[in-house]
């Protein structure tokens, strides 16, 4: 071994170290547990695809499956629409812009459990501003939120968006800048209404930035966990229960592990596959 | 550079033996030779009973101290426990704050055979709940019940006669709505009831209370009336909604303690709550008392009769790496913690202990603003207590779908008949058939 090369692993071994230990090592680990009944404590038992076949008849599973596919198909298209809309709005040279920028992304930085609680109560369908609201414009029948099995993962889908929209923004204003001038002046020039500008001009210059957007968000959603959590806990009932908290449920509360790793794999494997679907269409796209 | 790296290693190796050194072999036993085992508990500078344990055991062991380690609260407090069980470190001792994760612990071969340290403390069903195949692998030293605690002064003004003892739960529920209309009427916005979102609140009194009610059967046949007269208390709007309170995430302690409830179902341990909050201001002051649950039917009603509640015990067990040297000592604290010395040491602070007897009672209620009738000392004192989970393998799985009906029922019900097929259509296909 050379001097550089010693030097050179001596620079990314603690890192590499704590990467191995803490993300790669847990991941082939959860591989082999997915294949075997284990509690925790013991010897984990080899029962090759049993764990498999019981999600095949698992209600619980296929519900978590279905909530978190309905979330996952709202959740993209609306903060994709709102962090755009957003970006666009606050592209432009307004006074006080900096101030809504900030404005817009600091639900990003506000505690999960801060939003949960003010939002449900924002949500209460006896006391809550939102059903006075629709009240008073004459909706007879408010909806009950998330005390409401058919309501709840509409709420969820609402506050979702409303977190993220600020962060996506950013990334949107950030496409946004790198589109350059010159191609808004021309097509101004050769009589090209805003709509046909954004059509023509801002969406194809912001293809790349909405490819990466649109992985971010899928993936984000797929493993929707924490807000759900502490919004819902999953329900009432098991309306708004998703496959992460599933996971969680079947792990640390029954200790069944071995099950638990299963469903997770199954979750990987549903990110892992979309995502490079959209890889491949996009690659298809720029060819 | 080349050299470091030989010398780094043999410098780690040399480290590691020391270390491996320091861990290993176990010491001869000697009775009077200063031990310090430690203890598990949760919430420290809130929940005093560990140190009162700590200390109360230090006066008849001097040689032994007791070291306390601080866990998470709620049920972050069994997973973290099982993480330090799993990698091996765990406190000598340690707490299951009910009964749900006793069979992952005892099947795990997280608890060590405790039974030579249960001599004395005579057979009680929470004995009982932790034997296996005739063994102890814990003792209970707290053993909370759920009972009535009601207003006397809210009862007052909205002329309600305070329950009696004989109540049933349809007595219960006349209460409510009559409390309903009458602090209406003399313009309070106190509700007749308050039952908190718990499943506990409605299933552990179906399960203890209803003649052959079998949680581990699957069959849930016996939630419905309940349910039913949870429904109809909401509907009348004698007790705040299920989204109410979740929405709101109202809390019990409010709405007994600052009076915007007349009556609330809680466990024992609300006593010594309810007590601080009232030293912090965080309740008002106000006449109160504590009555028997309602029950099933009339057979089970009266000071002649004995109630039948429910309430896991608090159970201290072993964990089995703890070094030979301080087993006896830990055993000691076990048998010590489950007897009358420490349930009148809990008793003081306002924890009721696992064994309920004359001294304990008399203790607690010599306590500053702890009801003086009849009736409070009966309802603490006198009653069946049942399990709230039954040790079983499946009791985890089965209460985590219970808890989705739960809210199902509560919130915008789709029918309880509907929900309850759907559980023991669940409970049957995710659960038992595991």
């Amino acid at each position: 071994m050379s001097r550089n090369t010693v030097a050179g692993w001596s620079f990314i071994l603690p890192n590499f170290v704590g990467f191995a230990v803490l993300t790669l090592l847990p991941v082939v680990v959860l591989f082999y547990v997915a294949f075997t009944n284990w509690n925790v404590f013991g010897v984990a038992e080899w029962t090759g695809t049993a764990n498999f076949r019981r999600m095949w008849d698992d209600a619980s599973f296929w519900t978590a499956l279905r909530n978190t596919v309905y979330y996952t198909v709202f959740h993209i298209p609306l903060t994709l629409a709102a962090s755009l809309g957003l970006a666009l709005l606050l592209n432009r040279k307004l006074r006080g812009v900096r101030f809504f920028r900030t404005v817009a992304f600091f639900p990003y930085i506000t505690s999960i459990v801060a939003i949960a609680v003010v939002w449900n109560q924002l949500f209460s369908p006896e006391y809550g501003p939102i059903n006075a609201l629709l009240g008073a414009v004459g909706v007879d029948n408010p909806p009950g939120w998330t005390t409401s099995s058919t309501w709840s993962m509409p709420a969820v889908i609402i506050v979702g968006t409303w977190r993220y929209m600020g962060y996506y923004m950013l990334l949107f204003l950030a496409g946004l800048q790198t589109i350059p001038a010159q191609l808004y002046e021309a097509a101004e020039t050769d009589g090209a209404t805003p709509w046909q500008r954004f059509v023509h001009v801002t969406l194809p210059g912001l293809r790349h930035t909405t490819f990466f957007v649109t992985v971010l968000l899928t993936i984000e959603s797929f493993k929707v966990f924490d807000l759900i959590l502490v919004m819902t806990g999953g329900g009432p009932g098991q309306s708004t229960l998703v496959l992460s908290q599933y996971i969680y449920q079947k792990s640390f509360e029954e200790n069944q592990f071995g099950y638990a790793s299963a469903v997770s794999i199954v979750l990987f494997a549903i990110c892992f596959s979309i995502t490079v679907i959209q890889f491949m269409v996009n690659k298809r796209r720029n060819s | 550079m080349k050299r470091a790296i030989p010398a780094v290693i043999s410098a780690a190796t040399a480290l590691a033996l020391v270390l491996a050194g320091c861990g290993g072999g176990d010491e001869p036993v000697d009775p009077n030779a200063p031990v310090t085992i430690t203890l598990a508990g949760w919430s420290l500078s809130s929940t005093p009973e560990f140190k009162a344990l700590a200390d109360g055991f230090k006066a008849t062991h001097p040689n032994v101290t007791v070291e306390l380690k601080e866990y998470a609260p709620g049920n972050d407090y069994d997973t973290q426990m099982i993480t330090d069980l799993a990698a091996g470190t765990a406190p000598d001792v340690y707490v299951m704050k009910n009964l749900k994760n006793f069979y992952t612990y005892q099947s795990g071969g997280q608890l060590l055979d405790v039974s030579d340290a249960t001599s004395g403390l005579g057979s009680s069903p929470a004995l009982a709940s932790y034997q296996v195949d005739g063994k102890a692998y814990a003792v209970p030293y707290r053993q909370d019940s759920w009972v009535l605690f009601y207003n006397k002064d809210l009862f007052a003004k909205a002329k309600v006669a305070p329950p009696d003892g004989n109540w049933t739960w349809d007595d219960y529920t006349d209460a409510a709505k009559r409390l309903h209309t009458g602090l209406k009427g003399a313009g309070s916005n106190a509700t007749g009831a308050y039952q908190h979102t718990f499943q506990s609140t409605v299933q552990g009194f179906a399960l203890a209370q209803t003649p052959n009610a079998d949680l581990l059967s699957g069959d849930f046949g016996y939630l419905k009336p309940y349910y039913e007269r949870s429904l109809d208390l909401q509907a009348a709007g004698a007790q705040p909604t299920f989204g109410t309170a979740k929405t709101n995430k109202l809390t019990y302690q409010a709405q007994f303690g600052k009076q915007q409830s007349a009556m609330l179902l809680m466990g024992t341990w609300y006593v010594a709550t309810l007590l601080n909050q009232r030293q912090s201001g965080d309740a008002d002051t106000f006449q109160w008392g504590i009555a028997p649950a309602p029950q099933f039917d009339k057979s089970t009603t009266g000071t002649s009769a004995t109630p039948v509640t429910f309430g896991d015990p608090t159970g201290l067990g072993i964990n089995p790496k703890i070094s030979k040297s301080k087993t006896a000592a830990a055993k000691a604290f076990l048998q010590y913690a489950a007897g009358p010395d420490a349930g009148k040491a809990l008793a003081g602070i306002g924890i009721t202990p696992a064994q309920v007897t004359d001294a304990v009672t008399a203790t607690l209620f010599g306590l500053a603003g702890v009801p003086q009738d009849d009736l409070s000392k009966f309802a603490y004192a006198k009653h069946t207590v049942k399990p709230e989970n039954p040790v079983s393998k499946h009791t985890a799985g089965l209460q985590n779908l219970l808890n989705e009906t739960h809210s199902a029922i509560l919130s915008d019900s789709k029918g309880v008949d509907a929900e309850l097929s759907k559980a023991q259509a669940r409970a049957k296909n995710e659960v038992l058939n595991q």
